[in-house]
């Protein structure tokens, strides 16, 4: 009973591969309590809620069963749903068991509770019909620090979090992993790039007790690492240098925001200040420029520009992506749904909906295919040189040479500016009247709203204005439940390829529970009272034990973890698609650490470029070391997502995405096995192999080896590489025309004494090296 | 690890996928493994095989759909819905009633009616009405039913496909095809389970988005199957690589993973391995099945295929090879049917009989060729647009060239075996062609009814994302299974 208890009670599922964990009490054993969020309330949602929820125009019979005073109220009808501790006045379960014609949920609807689940309401009314709100309503709590046997193992309060639990469920943590995984691993986290051999060396090298924070604490110094969390972001922000829709234009001119996003994670921008810039940073008292460049944010929706479309339905569509990207990034809450009707599951009214887009209804932009409004923007040196060209002009206006001011104007007006669409509030006798939209429709106004933040959350701070910057303002106040939780439970995921709560994109009652809650809240807490300091965050989480774990999975943590939700191992993962990307130019020694800048054209093949109504067809491959960056500078057509990175689970942006689902498919095989890129880069492996792997063909492919997976290779796998060297050198020696391909075709001429047949050959290897798992993955 | 248990490893991987068995390979494999290893087995974990085939929700009447997509949204007006009052009133201002509360693309002010230029006749048995352009077509019409009362709510391109194809007109929902591999799996393992294939030298006005999986995982993403180049990205071997070498260099690749598998312990690291084998087979399945030199002369003929040459005619055969050798989907798009008459590329007089003679030939010889190899009863052909066209004129700027705009309130499709009624010509609209008058027939039917013919339950065919069971035909039970459609 325990068992099918637990697993009634896990909903969606995170803990399905645990639950059998939790002992089986022996006969007779007192059954634990009903615990009303784990196990009562996703029963409800699920069956109930739909018709007896907080949606009054879909309510049935008077009854809503999604608060307390709801459900044990007196119905229209004379009877009470609950009543506490009596099952047998309770209608509700009566209506459980009643004939077809009388039985709830009705047979119509296809749903139906087991024995068991009655069984467990029945509990539940007779214990007292307990109401807990949804824990992710309620503001995190600080939790006690849990005690552990082991109490050695642990680092931080991180580690007592998840040893407590593991403890529970007699699993043990595995032993730390060796410091070759362990630079690689965190090395990858960070800054989304391998170390280098040297790295690698010095780290190994180096005795001191703290080395291991030492390399923790440069590689969040490093400009790389704003490269890898910016990534994360531009998922969320759905970032594309193009405007999506049928004929989806070019965007060119929106880099400058992601320049923006690289710089805030590296000069560590306290979080709550990174979310009211990005909202609302036009509505801060005196802006800079960088704070209006910030709230490209929310210029990042679609335009659509199709021919004989209507204006205001597409701006009303980017004001609704707007407020639901909103509530999506910063609460983990899903409000698309209640912009046809009331939220079904969660406290969420269709008038909420549109009170809440009444805030991002005040802009200027108007689908407009110029994307109007935007700001001038300049890069950093071009505003150097600005202001020392102006302050030439100034002098130059004292002595009053003309002919020499003009020529200085000339060249001021001469610097190439960006323009960068911003967000621009409308002047306070233009601002728009907001309704509820029925049923979603533009043209179907129903009721006028306010502006307001939906009503079952705190209300807006007392001081804080009516507009977009009181809603920044609401996210990060103190009292705000979701907002740090959200955030923490984010950077956690990308650190341990799965969230606390594993439904990033979904805090509600639909959403997954916490696999660890009192973590989540400790982390949420912590986050906030150390100033939302991203950097520390990250620290305190690599630093513990349970980052450093070992990956290996045994048979004990297959049969009773499969999963690995209590994370007695690292979890092993693919690398994602820039990733993937990113390692294979930095091991071919070709990738580009420029920082910043345009996007850039990566070689894709021929002919991708065929959009409906629009003449931008020619690809214009990049030359040069702008053919090596990293992959999130690689321009993102909507319609047309680099193909290499799409199959590797690379979204279209098109939507906020919250998470990618990784997926283990043959055309990623084929992506990194004849992707010219990957050719292209397999062929500077095998010189780099040759230049830098000593003189034989062992060391060269022990060299290797160690370059790839950045620890010391073992004898099965060099001898397996090199009896794969030797049968292809034999090959293409007999072939000529076709080592001459696989040496050369993409990269271009041999360096002075390189013969091709070997070339083609390390190519080879190269090629096979690129394409190993465990170069693949994070382990 | 020894040879004899690292061979055993291997004969389990590559057995699972061969026999397209479901439960995990790289869980099966690890488990072999582990017993190999004398340690306790456990319980194979929940892993996904996810293109294997899985068990219908009822006795599916179709094994496969061929969906054929005229991108533009072709005037139906002018091939399948007669209507002699226009042809009466044409060129006088269209009534005031038609045109109130009603918004269009294009047209300005008050337009003018536009009687079909084309002549119709009546055909078969059912005594459909055709227009000249479509011969072939008419010649078929007893093996099709023509539905002439297909209603939308959106009215411009990318909106429009999107709602057909994936269920919402914004983008980031999972296509049908998708859904449909999601719910069924598909039939050989050595090919992709949905396959897109775009003629007519642009892609839909939807993009991209019309075969993504959306919420879906992205190996139920509709894979394009290009037709210059390679004709599914990145599937030829490096110039300068045999077959053999890459054979060579997989094993070796093998041979590192597998003791890797061993060293770790990841189950994904096995599955990793069999998707290695897979792709190096589907590098030969699908230039197999692509490769139309196969076809006999007379077949060719019979579409219209010029081998080498991209075009719709040569689509349609590429999806019969495809549909035989068990792929679950394939979407044709077709460019070039947006009929706004703003000048002879895209006028009803040059443009319009140019691309029906094209398709007409074609889609007629896939639906003979389907019956003659036995497969039409197995095979759903559906053919159509995004959304229909004005009974008016749309004269753009004054153009003197005839088209019409768009016009979401009815248009025509026809559908084709995989259990669907023979002979029949369903759906009316008013004498203007304005309205649907009866049997109106929604786009989330339309849905719900293929999704049905397949063996899929479209109302609990679903999959949790954001807190909502989503589904094709959307969240609300409008949807009904057209059953007067299927025989």
């Amino acid at each position: 009973m325990q068992r099918s208890l637990a697993l009634i009670g896990l909903g969606t599922g995170v803990l399905l591969g645990v639950a059998g964990l939790a002992s089986p009490p022996k006969n007779g054993a007192k059954l634990a309590p009903i615990d009303f969020v784990r196990d009562i309330r996703p029963l409800l949602s699920q069956n109930c809620i739909p018709c007896h929820g907080s949606d009054d125009k879909k309510r049935q019979a008077g009854l809503r069963l999604d608060t307390r005073e709801g459900a044990m109220g007196k119905l229209p009808s004379g009877h009470f749903a609950v009543v506490s501790k009596k099952p047998a006045q309770s209608a509700l379960l009566q209506r459980l068991t009643a004939p077809a014609a009388l039985r709830m949920p009705p047979v119509a609807s296809g749903k139906k509770l087991s024995a068991q689940e009655i069984a467990l309401l029945q509990r539940w009314v007779a214990e007292g019909a307990n109401f807990a709100n949804h824990w992710a309503f309620q503001k995190p709590v600080r939790p006690a620090l849990p005690k552990v046997q082991n109490a050695a193992w642990g680092k931080n309060p991180i580690d007592a979090f998840i040893l407590s639990r593991l403890e529970r469920e007699k699993l043990t943590p595995n032993p730390p992993a060796d410091r070759y995984t362990l630079i690689r691993r965190v090395s990858l986290d960070l800054t989304g790039l391998p170390p280098t051999p040297q790295e690698v060396t010095d780290f190994i090298a180096d005795k001191s007790t703290n080395a291991y924070e030492k390399v923790v604490d440069r590689l969040l110094a490093s400009p790389h690492y704003g490269e890898k969390w910016a990534r994360m972001w531009l998922d969320l922000a759905r970032y594309a240098d193009s405007a999506g829709y049928g004929s989806d234009p070019l965007r060119p001119n929106l880099w400058p925001w992601r320049e923006w996003v690289i710089r805030a994670f590296n000069t560590n921008m306290p979080y709550d200040r990174f979310t009211t810039e990005q909202l609302a940073g036009d509505l801060l008292p005196n802006p800079t420029p960088d704070q209006l460049a910030a709230t490209t944010f929310h210029r990042n929706t679609m335009t659509n520009t199709e021919g004989g479309t209507d204006r205001e339905e597409f701006r009303t569509a980017a004001v609704k992506d707007r407020t639901i990207t909103t509530m999506q990034v910063w609460m983990g809450l899903t409000m698309g749904c209640a912009q046809c009707h009331s939220h079904k599951f969660d406290p969420i009214s269709q008038k909420d909906f549109y009170s809440f887009f009444a805030f991002f209804n005040q802009t200027e932009d108007n689908d407009m295919p110029d994307e109007r409004p935007t700001m001038p923007y300049h890069t950093e040196e071009q505003r150097r040189k600005l202001d020392s060209l102006k302050a030439e002009l100034a002098q130059m206006q004292m002595a009053g040479d003309k002919a020499a001011i003009a020529a200085k104007q000339k060249e001021i007006e001469g610097i190439r500016t960006t323009a960068l669409p911003v967000m621009r509030e409308l002047s306070s006798d233009k601002q728009r009247k907001t309704t509820v939209l029925v049923l979603a429709n533009f043209l179907q106004k129903g009721e006028s709203v306010t502006a307001s933040v939906p009503a079952s959350f705190p209300r807006l701070p007392a001081d804080a204005p009516q507009n977009r910057l009181g809603v920044a303002q609401w996210l990060v106040s103190k009292d705000n439940p979701l907002t740090a939780r959200v955030a923490v439970n984010r950077f956690w995921a990308h650190l341990f390829g799965r969230g606390i709560v594993e439904t990033e994109e979904d805090f509600g009652t639909q959403g997954a529970q916490p696999s660890h809650p009192e973590l989540l809240d400790w982390l949420a807490l912590e986050f906030m009272s150390k100033g939302w300091d991203i950097k520390g965050l990250l620290k305190t989480i690599v630093l513990s034990s349970t980052y450093r774990q070992s990956a290996k999975v045994t048979p004990l943590h297959l049969q009773k973890d499969s999963r690995n939700v209590l994370l007695a191992r690292y979890p092993r993962r693919r690398l994602d698609a820039e990733g993937v990307r990113d390692q294979a130019l930095l091991l071919s020694g070709l990738l580009s650490r420029k920082i910043g800048g345009a996007s850039v054209f990566p070689p894709q093949p021929e002919g991708m470029w065929q959009a409906a109504f629009n003449g931008d067809r020619t690809y214009p491959t990049s030359t040069g070391e702008d053919r090596y960056r990293r992959g999130l500078y690689t321009f993102w057509r909507r319609t047309v997502p680099y193909p290499s990175m799409a199959v590797f689970d690379a979204p279209s942006r098109e939507a906020c995405t919250m998470r990618r689902q990784p997926t283990n498919t043959p055309l990623q095989a084929l992506v990194t096995l004849n992707d010219p890129v990957y050719l292209e880069l397999a062929q500077a492996m095998g010189r780099r192999i040759v230049q830098e792997g000593g003189a034989t063909p062992e060391s060269r492919v022990r060299f290797a080896l160690q370059l790839v997976l950045a620890r010391p290779p073992q004898s099965t796998q060099v001898q397996t590489l090199l009896q794969l060297y030797q049968a292809e050198l034999a090959h293409f020696k007999a072939e000529p025309q076709a080592a001459e391909s696989m040496a050369v075709k993409a990269l271009g001429a041999l360096p002075n004494g390189m013969d091709a047949a070997e070339q083609a050959a390390w190519t080879v290897v190269a090629n096979t090296l690129l394409n190993l798992d465990g170069v693949l993955t994070i382990g | 690890m020894d040879e004899l248990k690292l061979s055993q490893v291997r004969a389990v991987t590559r057995r699972t996928f061969f026999n397209g068995m479901g439960a995990g390979i790289g869980a099966m494999a690890l488990e072999a493994l582990m017993a190999q290893e004398g340690k306790a087995q456990p319980p194979a974990p929940k892993q996904n095989a996810p293109l294997t085939p899985k068990k219908p929700h009822h006795k599916p009447r179709a094994k496969s759909v061929i969906y054929l997509h005229m991108s533009g949204a072709p005037p139906t007006l002018d091939m399948f819905d007669y209507k002699p009052k226009l042809v009466e009133l044409n060129m006088k201002p269209c009534p005031q009633s038609l045109l109130k509360g009603e918004r269009f693309a294009f047209i300005k002010g008050v337009p003018t009616i536009l009687g079909s230029p084309h002549k119709f006749a009546q055909h078969g048995q059912s005594g459909a009405w055709v227009c000249d352009l479509l011969p072939h077509t008419a010649s078929m019409v007893d093996d099709l039913t023509i539905i002439r009362s297909v209603v939308t709510d959106q009215f411009n391109h990318a909106p429009a496909e999107m709602f057909l194809y994936t269920g919402s007109a914004i983008p980031g929902d999972a296509a049908m095809g998708s859904w449909l591999t999601y719910g069924l799996g598909s039939e050989n393992q050595d090919l992709p389970g949905f396959v897109v294939l775009v003629s007519g030298g642009t892609d839909p006005t939807g993009g991209k988005s019309l075969w993504s999986s959306g919420f879906l995982p992205s190996v139920y993403q509709g894979v394009q199957c290009r037709s210059t180049g390679e004709p599914i990205l990145y599937l030829n071997d490096p110039p300068g690589l045999s077959r053999s070498e890459r054979r060579r260099s997989l094993d070796a690749l093998a041979k590192l993973n597998e003791a890797e598998a061993k060293q770790y312990g990841d189950p994904e690291t096995l599955t990793r391995i069999a998707q290695y084998e897979l792709a190096y087979r589907m590098q030969m399945a699908v230039p197999d099945v692509t490769d139309v030199r196969k076809e006999s002369q007379s077949t060719l003929d019979m579409y219209g295929v010029k081998p080498g040459e991209a075009s719709f005619a040569k689509n349609c055969l590429l999806a019969r090879r495809m549909v035989e050798k068990g792929v679950r989907y394939v979407q044709l798009y077709d460019w070039g049917w947006d009929i706004h008459g703003t000048g002879p590329g895209d006028d009803l007089m040059t443009a319009f009989p140019n691309k029906c003679r094209d398709m007409d030939r074609a889609a007629n010889a896939l639906i003979k060729d389907l019956k003659q190899r036995g497969m039409l009863d197995d095979t759903l052909v559906v053919w159509g647009g995004e959304f229909g066209r004005t009974p008016m004129n749309e004269a753009r700027g004054g153009s003197k060239y005839l088209g019409r705009d768009h016009h979401p309130h009815n248009y025509c499709i026809w559908m084709a075996g995989g259990g669907i009624k023979r002979g029949q010509v369903y759906g009316e609209t008013d004498e203007f062609g304005y309205h649907v008058v009866k049997d109106k027939v929604g786009i989330r039917d339309l849905q719900a009814t293929i999704l049905y013919q397949m063996g899929l339950d479209p109302f609990t065919l679903s999959y949790p994302y954001q807190g909502l069971n989503h589904r094709l035909i959307g969240p609300t039970n409008e949807a009904q299974i057209r059953h007067e459609l299927l025989s």
